[in-house]
């Protein structure tokens, strides 16, 4: 089963300079493997401590108005009902949302989204909690609110915000001469390209117990991707200085970028303050859906010009993303967006422009991708739109503009290593047979019509230049050899604590199963910030193969004083000592215990923070992404020219991961990502209508099931990046960003007609069919 | 609401409570008898996150009221395994990487036992089929689907019975 390769057409794959390696790269099954498969896994609505009151938010009644009255005395004589917390009963600061923290806790003047929350309740149980919600009163004043992100951009338009505009930011990179690279194109096309409302819909909702512990420290369990950054936000909110918080991460059922903002852990805290007893907030799927935040729609501008040989002149885009009331990063996501819209590719001269727009909508923020599948969607149609104009076959189009190592890009990074482009792109076309798809049938009956399409993408790794990018993690030995890996990054599913104890193995020279990954706590383990933006591999496993190198150290040095042989000729392996290949009869448990001894620690604490000693054009976008990766998908598709139902025959996936840290896990997550990104294309869009959602429940709203997801042929390539450990990078988020734009490429194959609106569905493809070519949106 | 009596056989073992009619077995097992194997995604039946093993049958049990499950006898993810060795189902779910975050690992194991109850050697269809109702959000399910292929395999062969007790 392992479709690793470390060969490919293309630039061919360097010399692995690296030895042999032990663990990396080897198959592992999941750290808690055991404990998921014999339900043990405690997620957080799993811990039961006795006494713990039952926490709800009352929601606004409508999405957008005036708060009139708010009145919870009558809900506060409740029998059962221990507090009810309005905006005023916060001591410290009712905000919260990272890097623009805009967004009340508890409403207070103005509603401006479906999900705003007005009050919190903590009851003996839920009949009392519900009592108490239904006896709040509650007026909202409506108000028209604004829900068309293109209203709200004209002037003169209602204003989400009485003192702030309703356009946030609008972002411009631009590089090379644009005006002249469209003047001397041959051929020009542009189109606009709409995506949706997406939802998570990880399988577990969010929830949050809080309670104060016995040194008068509010304690927090709940699945967060970002337990640090979550603490400060309670700690501000709670007006407490942020060591008289501690959040605990148990296990986390799913996350995909929505769990990277708080959600109920705050208001779980706040109501822990107010009643000292423990309380759980846990959100039903309706609320959850209704709540959090959202993959941003945006609408592209995408204008291309194109020599006669395909060869790309220039680019103009311009991006518009809906982000609802509350920033949060919704502007950070759009210029995620920007700096990667020009795709894979080699453009000359870029002007790129990215508006991020305060509407009544739903609030919008990360969601895997970060805003890079709705660019990349746009940049890859644009690409066949290109090849079909100019008669290139759309793998050759895009490998004569693919980028290699050292090319220079819009945002004025040069690629440190773009092997992955190339290679990614032609074995994904010989594992699909791209040049012999012509000679398969391409109408098997009347109705049917069979297409292929492919997408060749570029994602970043980290948070780009001139942002805090850093983790810590720390190590300690025990006297028996087996290893503590405290880290403050989280695991919602995507392996991370797997491959750090991978790492941290390999580094050591111990098995894999001497290294246990204790429980992310804010009290025990060093901030790794956020598991997002596809940096845990790359920054904590940096940090961690920096504690290791000391503990190392001294192990080796105490091996060299007990046997005589110099430091230089001793290693230690899966436990061993090691010398010139031989293994020794000291293992590393006697050498931790020698140490012991000697009075030797045998802790260490590692801290990376994301490196760019390039040197960067000052002009030159200041955030730019400097570590990518690259992935290539092929669809095949069949419609149904009578129902346009698609069928989606088979994807192959190719992705570039540096090096692969677990085989098993780096596929799961790259079919993962397919299965995704199938939703994506196909099925997956929140309808909101005056600001409201429609479709709250995983019955109206619809996510993949396994009758919905193809055969995946996924194959991984190594091209070793720079600055990374073991040369290894994320791939968490690239694996689903191609499959979108592939299906779709697809299924203009096959009706010849392109859909350039997010999902393709049957309605959709008719309504295509039946405007034609001509009809397009130009 | 009026409470009543109610007697379960839960992982082999005989169980008697006192419940609302109304309550949800999903409720019962968590709250009442601790299997917090059984998890709840949505609470009406869209998701399959609380699946067990009813009567034979793979459940809802968000959607089996207290006064349904009264005499019937129930197979949680708890019960899979006997005295500590695992299930040939839970052992392939481990070292197959068949779920991610695992949330949906319990009910998916579940559906897959009752399947394998019924079908020891399931085709691919059939495999689908039995975990269409189980929403997994991480993998693309190839992975689920070779897990319960090879536990089917593994227990035809007899390598180890199957842990669960005598449903």
């Amino acid at each position: 089963m392992p479709l690793l390769v470390s060969s490919g057409a293309g630039d061919s794959p360097p010399e692995r300079p690296m030895p042999e390696l032990e663990v990396v790269g080897h198959p592992a099954a999941a750290v808690r493997a055991h404990e998921i498969v014999t339900g043990r896994a405690l997620y957080t609505r799993d811990l039961g401590i006795p006494g713990t009151l039952v926490g709800r938010l009352l929601y606004t009644p409508i999405p957008c108005g005036r708060i009139r009255r708010l009145d919870v005395r009558a809900a506060r004589r409740l029998p059962g009902v221990t507090a009810i917390l309005t905006a005023a009963d916060i001591s410290g600061e009712n905000s919260y949302l990272y890097s623009i923290p805009d967004q009340p806790l508890l409403a207070f003047d103005f509603v401006r989204f479906q999900g705003e929350a007005l009050a919190a309740v903590a009851a003996e149980n839920e009949e009392a909690a519900a009592r108490a919600l239904e006896a709040i009163e509650v007026e909202v004043e409506p108000l028209p609110g604004v829900h068309d992100v293109l209203e709200a951009m004209r002037p003169g338009a209602m204003q989400v915000w009485p003192d702030r505009p309703n356009v946030h930011s609008r972002l411009v990179i631009e590089r090379g001469k644009v005006d002249r690279g469209f003047a001397r194109a041959d051929v020009v096309i542009e189109n606009q390209y709409l995506t949706p409302w997406v939802e998570h819909a990880f399988l577990e909702t969010e929830a949050a117990l809080a309670m104060l512990d016995n040194t008068g420290t509010v304690v927090v369990y709940s699945p967060g991707q970002s337990p640090h950054r979550d603490r400060r936000q309670i700690a501000r909110a709670l007006g407490l200085p942020e060591v008289r918080v501690r959040v605990i991460t148990p296990a986390i059922g799913g996350a995909f970028g929505g769990k990277d903002e708080a959600h109920v852990q705050i208001h779980a805290a706040l109501l822990a303050q107010a009643t000292s007893r423990p309380v759980l907030i846990e959100r039903s799927r309706e609320e959850s859906i209704r709540t959090h935040v959202k993959r941003h729609p945006v609408q592209v501008r995408y204008r291309t010009g194109a020599l006669r040989d395909g060869r790309l002149t220039a680019i103009h885009v311009e991006a518009i993303g809906d982000t609802g009331p509350y920033l949060g990063a919704g502007a950070e996501i759009m210029a995620c967006l920007a700096a990667t819209v020009f795709g894979p590719y080699r453009v000359p001269a870029a002007r790129i422009e990215a508006c991020t727009v305060l509407t009544n909508n739903p609030v919008c923020g990360a969601m895997r991708g970060f805003g890079i599948p709705q660019g990349q969607f746009a940049c890859e149609l644009q690409m066949d739109d290109l090849a079909r104009r100019l008669g290139i076959d759309p793998l050759e189009v895009r490998l004569r503009n693919g980028l290699e190592t050292g090319d220079e890009i819009p945002t004025g990074v040069r690629m440190r290593q773009a092997g992955g482009m190339k290679g990614c792109l032609i074995e994904a076309a010989r594992m699909a047979g791209w040049d012999r798809r012509r000679e398969i049938e391409r109408a098997p009956a009347p109705h049917l019509r069979r297409g292929w399409g492919m997408a060749s993408i570029l994602f970043t790794v980290g948070m780009g230049r001139n942002v805090p990018d850093f983790a810590g993690a720390s190590l300690d030995m025990a006297l028996d050899g087996t290893v503590s890996l405290r880290t403050g990054a989280s695991d919602m599913g995507q392996g991370a604590h797997t491959a750090l104890a991978q790492l941290a193995a390999e580094a050591l020279g111990v098995p894999l199963e001497s290294v246990r990954v204790v429980v992310p706590d804010t009290d025990q383990a060093p901030n790794a910030g956020p598991a997002a933006a596809s940096r845990t591999t790359f920054v904590s496993g940096n940090a961690v193969l920096r504690a290791a190198e000391p503990i190392r150290h001294t192990l080796l040095q105490i091996a060299s004083e007990k046997t005589g042989l110099p430091l230089n000729v001793l290693g230690l392996r899966g436990g061993r000592l090691i010398a010139e290949g031989e293994t020794l009869s000291l293992n590393v448990a006697e050498l931790a215990r020698e140490a012991a001894l000697q009075s030797r620690g045998l802790h260490a604490d590692g801290f990376y923070a994301m490196e760019y000693p390039e040197p960067h054009p000052p002009d030159a976008y200041p955030y730019a992404y400097s570590v990518f990766t690259f992935a290539t998908q092929v669809a095949r598709v069949l419609v149904d020219v009578e129902t346009g139902q698609i069928k989606v025959e088979e994807i192959v996936a190719v992705q570039d991961a540096g090096q692969v840290v677990n085989p098993a896990a780096a596929l799961g997550q790259v079919e993962g990502g397919c299965a995704m990104g199938i939703g994506y294309a196909l099925l997956e869009e929140l309808i909101v209508h005056e600001g409201r959602t429609l479709n709250n429940s995983l019955e109206g709203y619809l996510v993949p099931t396994v009758r919905d997801v193809p055969p995946i042929r996924a194959r991984l390539l190594e091209y070793p990046e720079p600055f990374a450990p073991y040369g290894a990078k994320g791939i968490g988020e690239s694996s689903l960003t191609p499959t979108a734009p592939a299906i779709a490429n697809a299924v203009a194959d096959a009706i010849g007609v392109p859909i350039r609106r997010l999902p393709i569905t049957p309605e959709r493809v008719l309504e295509a069919l039946e405007r034609g070519e001509d009809g397009r949106v130009r | 609401m009026s409470e009543m009596r109610i007697r379960v056989t839960l992982n082999g073992a005989p169980m008697e409570l006192r419940a609302e009619a109304g309550k949800s077995l999903l409720r019962i097992l968590r709250e009442d008898l601790g299997m917090t194997s059984v998890k709840e995604g949505c609470g009406q039946g869209d998701c399959g996150a609380c699946v067990v093993v009813l009567d034979g049958e793979a459940v809802n049990s968000c959607l089996v009221l207290a006064a349904q499950a009264d005499g019937a006898e129930i197979i949680t993810v708890e019960g899979l395994a006997l005295q500590g060795v695992l299930h040939p189902l839970q052992r392939a779910f481990s070292e197959m990487w068949a779920f991610q975050c695992g949330f949906c690992a319990p009910g998916m194991l579940m559906s897959a036992y009752a399947l394998l109850l019924h079908t020891p050697s399931p085709t691919r269809d059939e495999i689908e089929e039995a975990i269409e109702g189980n929403l997994c959000r991480c993998t693309s399910y190839r992975a689920v689907i070779e897990a319960i292929d090879a536990a089917a395999g593994e227990q035809r062969r007899g390598g180890l019975a199957a842990g669960a007790p005598d449903a």
